[in-house]
């Protein structure tokens, strides 16, 4: 009797794997299907946008950029003059330096001729406390502000930000990226283009800057990383942001704005209430609670996509800060999908409780967890004898395929598309990097996935240190060969 | 009482057995040979053959059983193929049988207990007749199909789940392949077509420079199709791509030049017939083609297709939609605005910002209907059109603006009320300050803000209620610089010795130079 169960039982397990395998590979081809078409419909439209317009027309919205800052005070200047410059009519940049411990702050007075303000900071959303708010002296830095706060980490700080802003749409990007000069005026345009339904953010692509050449604020040369780990990311960046965002963008189920490079309604954001400080995944957690609110409120809505590379970044390459964010990821996923359980498979949220719920709850935060189970199941299977080794190769080799197919298609995706890597020897290495891997990196991403899952458990939160070794501009890269920021 | 009943059941079913088993078993030595022979073999069965020694050696060798010579006679080594029997019996040869069970030697009494004993456990089930076929085995062969997959495709049926994996791999092979080789073909057309697009564009280059210093206009207007065949060769233009690449080149030109090098180059796009491949363009089912023959129509200033344009004016597809009106906007010759009041679909920001663009060209020619679109049945058409009373300074329409304000919708005050800030409607007053006692918060809020350039002292006892009345602190922000442009005695008033530290806050926001913007 007992041994029938146990048979049966392993009979379930192994159909239900084999469904979900055949689920998986369903979803990644109808997600490439559904991204060729909006990347096609994107390109087509970009040829009749005249983007020279919306610098200087009334009509144009104004943005608020939220830059937060800790410790960044070796390119806070630098990066600050570079958000300065961007090329748009109505905007304000917002730096709030979350109680920095080195000289960020003083860098800033001294560089943009700051002084403290009377500036009425009211806290409509809850922050901790401010220590003051800067502007300059000096018209050309008119569009500036420093708040100067404590620490509380960068939700806390964007939520600062947000009650100082005064303009339309907020921009929330992190200091240290590259933004190109026409960032702006391409990220606006779907708030401006909507005209039945409210757009209520619109999310970009990010690049990896690591080893590229870059000259006024945008990226002249790419190249691949240096290290595989780098690589690795070219490669995933890749399938999130033009497959994966595409896709969920074509059907309007995006449920993640990257929190480098995103813009939001300002009203929207004020009446949910800001960004949400005790989650580690802040930025998913508020377009979550954004679509749940327009929802709840049955106001037709849309959260937009722009895959222009319009912003850079630099991409952890050593394992250990790789480990601590991809740990951070998991944890925020988790913590956002935890919070707004209600929405789960409820028809009242549309496409976001009906598919993008239980998309990310399966394939992004279990998926680690399933991958184990797997491997626990054919561990038993082995014991009980009961292994079937070509059925074993067989479901590995689909599920290879389907790694290289997905990563391949993203490759091809992005050389029809932008074509940035031109070289081929670089082309030569993003191609060696699909095939190998799904053998040596996947199983580490999983592994730091469960690791997510068990500090989840264990309650423990924050961030982790992120190192950054800074950007290398053409000319920076004729003097330097290395240079480290920690 | 159980146990003794199993085991007189076991003890039948072996008696059985056994009974059964030496039933089958023939006791004639003939039969029994004849028995050995159909088995063909016996699992652990073995037997060896002794053969007189009058037996020649030529023949002993014949017989292809590995014969020795020994005192006995010619002696074959352990066999277990009972096959034989039938050749030797053909053959007439006289030998004896000595039987090993697994290597020792036996009896065939004890050989027939053994064979008992493998039938009644199962393991040896005897054959009791050669199964001959009926027809001749070269036909049969002939009828079966040759499947040389056979063991394999057993394995795939009868294991569903490696069946199904299996058909996932081929489906997934497929898709894989068909999708990389869409992609490589794509790229590899898109390349192809890069390298084309150059290499036109360099054939078009300088005999279009030629043309454009070289001739007249006049030269251009009276050339024929047939004299442009040195500069641009027919066999050329017939090409959709050396087509495309040309109109992107004049196009290109015509944005930079001025004067008479635009016309020589309008003129050249007429004489080519580019007008006319721009025309069928608009008439195509494709939206991105359309749109395109609309940039082209809307740049080449052809007036002749505007008619086919006016259709396009209310598409349900957005670019086209507001290309055509673009279109529209910029090369009809009447003021009126017909075809955008007549518009049913809401006017996108986005559509506004291109439109004014072109509105405010076109103004500096002609002065436009813009009152028209008051008159549209469509909301955002109206505020559009309050918007470019606004943006194009036309205090003419302040009137009619006037007119329209007491039935207006909220978000249509707003814009009315925006509109008197920036142009200085003075005698607009009352109508702020009955928008200052609106129950929208909105029209509210843009009332404070336009009272702060254009309210009078009933304005300021108005704001100073709200003060009063109204919690949110942009709101009392926004109320209180207000106060401070209108009337800074009450601005002190309200602000100074009140005890409420909001209050001071907001002053002292105010009153910093530096804050000015904020």
């Amino acid at each position: 009797m007992y041994s029938f169960l146990f048979y049966l039982i392993l009979e379930v397990v192994g159909w239900m794997f084999l469904i979900l395998s055949f689920m998986v590979i369903f979803i990644y081809l109808v997600m490439m299907i559904l991204s060729s078409l909006e990347m096609r419909d994107y390109l087509r439209k970009n040829q009749f946008a005249d983007y020279g317009d919306i610098i200087t027309s009334p009509i144009a919205p104004g943005v608020s950029i939220l830059a937060p800052a800790y410790n960044e005070g070796q390119t806070i200047v630098q990066n600050v003059k570079s958000l300065l410059s961007l090329h748009y009519g109505k905007f304000e940049v917002i730096v709030i330096n979350d109680g920095s411990k080195d000289d960020t702050l003083e860098k800033l007075i001294q560089s943009f001729e700051l002084e403290k303000s009377d500036f009425a900071y009211h806290a409509e959303i809850e922050s901790k406390p401010i220590r003051g708010v800067y502007k300059s002296t000096n018209m050309s830095y008119r569009r500036l502000i420093v708040i100067d706060k404590e620490n509380g980490g960068k939700a806390d700080a964007l939520n600062a930000g947000i009650n100082a802003a005064h303009l339309e749409i907020l921009a929330c990007i992190d200091v240290d990226c590259i933004l190109s000069s026409d960032s702006i005026s391409r990220m606006v345009r779907p708030f401006m283009e909507e005209t039945n339904k409210k757009v209520i953010a619109v999310g970009g692509v990010i690049g990896i800057a690591n080893n590229c050449d870059v000259q006024d604020g945008t990226v002249t040369t790419y190249r691949v990383p240096e290290t595989t780990l780098g690589r690795f990311q070219v490669i995933e960046y890749f399938r999130a942001f033009l497959m994966g965002r595409m896709a969920w963008a074509r059907v309007n189920g995006l449920m993640l704005i990257s929190g480098a490079f995103g813009f939001f309604r300002t009203d929207i954001v004020r009446k949910v209430g800001g960004y949400f400080p005790k989650t580690v995944g802040e930025d998913m957690e508020l377009v979550v609670r954004m679509r749940r609110y327009m929802c709840e409120e049955n106001i037709p809505y849309k959260v937009g996509y722009v895959p222009d590379p319009l912003c850079w970044t630099e991409v952890p390459e050593s394992k250990d800060v790789l480990a601590r964010q991809r740990n951070r990821w998991m944890r925020g996923t988790i913590e956002t999908l935890q919070l707004h359980r209600k929405i789960k498979l409820n028809r009242k949220y549309g496409i976001l409780g009906t598919v993008s719920y239980p998309f990310w709850s399966l394939f992004e935060k279990n998926a680690p967890i399933i991958e184990i189970l797997g491997l626990i199941y054919t561990s038993i299977l082995i014991f009980v004898g009961d292994f079937s080794a070509i059925y074993f190769i067989a479901l590995l080799l689909m599920m290879y395929l389907l790694s290289l197919l997905v990563s391949s298609f993203s490759v091809l995706y992005e050389q029809i598309a932008f074509n940035h890597y031109k070289d081929k020897k670089d082309l030569r290495k993003l191609i060696w990097m699909i095939l190998t891997e799904p053998l040596w990196m996947h199983p580490m991403v999983v592994w730091w996935g469960l690791k997510g899952h068990w500090d989840f458990i264990k309650g423990k939160g924050g961030w982790g240190s992120m190192i950054r070794k800074g950007f290398k501009t053409a000319e920076d890269r004729k003097n330097l060969s290395t240079q480290s920021i920690s | 009482m159980k146990k003794s009943l199993l085991s007189i059941l076991l003890g039948f079913c072996i008696a059985v057995g056994k009974l059964f088993a030496q039933d089958i078993l023939p006791k004639d030595s003939t039969e029994w040979m004849n028995f050995l022979h159909i088995q063909n073999q016996v699992p652990g069965l073995g037997y060896q053959l002794t053969f007189s020694p009058s037996l020649d050696s030529l023949r002993a060798k014949n017989l292809n059983l590995n014969l020795s010579k020994t005192d006995s006679g010619w002696v074959s080594d352990i066999r277990e193929d009972f096959g034989i029997f039938s050749q030797l019996q053909q053959d007439s040869l006289d030998f004896q049988l000595t039987y090993f069970i697994f290597s020792s030697q036996n009896t065939e009494e004890a050989v027939r207990e053994y064979i008992s004993n493998l039938m009644r456990n199962g393991d040896f089930d005897p054959v009791t007749e050669k199964v001959k076929p009926k027809e001749d085995l070269v036909a049969m062969a002939v009828k079966s199909p040759y499947s040389p997959v056979f063991g394999n495709r057993y394995t795939f049926t009868a294991d569903l789940k490696l069946f199904v994996v299996t058909v996932i791999i081929g489906f997934f092979f497929m898709v894989a392949l068909l999708m990389i080789l869409v992609m490589l073909f794509l790229k590899a057309r898109k390349n192809r077509r890069e390298i084309l697009r150059k290499e036109y564009d360099q054939m078009i280059v300088d005999p279009l420079t030629t043309l454009l210093f070289e001739k007249e206009l006049d030269e251009l207007s009276n050339m024929k199709i047939a004299e442009y065949d040195p500069y641009f060769p027919q066999s050329y233009l017939s090409k959709p791509l050396y087509q495309d690449v040309l109109i992107h080149r004049i196009i290109g030109l015509n944005k930079k030049m001025k004067g008479e090098f635009k016309e020589k180059l309008k003129t050249i796009y007429h004489q080519l017939g580019l007008d006319q491949v721009s025309a069928a363009k608009i008439k195509q089912s494709k939206w991105h083609i359309i749109a395109e023959g609309l940039v082209e129509i809307n740049e080449m200033d052809l007036v002749e297709t505007l008619r086919e344009v006016k259709k396009l004016s209310d598409s349900s597809n957005f670019h086209v939609r507001s290309l055509a009106v673009s279109a529209l906007l910029n090369l009809s010759e009447k003021s009126d605005l017909s075809f955008l009041r007549d518009q049913t679909y809401p006017l996108s920001d986005w559509q506004q910002m291109n439109y004014l663009r072109i509105i405010k060209f076109v103004s500096a020619q002609k002065q436009l209907k813009i009152e028209m679109l008051f008159e549209s049945k469509n909301m955002s058409i109206r505020i559009f059109g309050i918007k470019l009373v606004r943006m194009l300074g036309r205090v003419d329409l302040l009137e009619r603006l006037a007119e329209m304000a007491t039935l207006a919708s909220n978000e249509e005050k707003i814009e009315i009320l925006q509109t008197y800030e920036e142009i200085g409607a003075h005698m607009e007053v009352d109508f702020i300050n009955q928008c200052l006692k609106s129950e929208d918060l909105d029209v509210v809020k843009q009332a404070i803000e336009t009272s702060k350039s254009l309210g009078n002292e009933a304005s300021v006892e108005l704001l100073s209620g709200l003060l009063e009345n109204l919690e949110d602190f942009s709101l009392r922000l926004l109320i209180l610089k207000s106060i401070h442009e209108l009337d800074k005695t009450k601005f002190d008033e309200l602000t100074l010795n009140r005890g409420n530290s909001t209050f001071v806050e907001i002053r002292n926001h105010i009153l910093d130079p530096k804050l000015i913007y904020v």
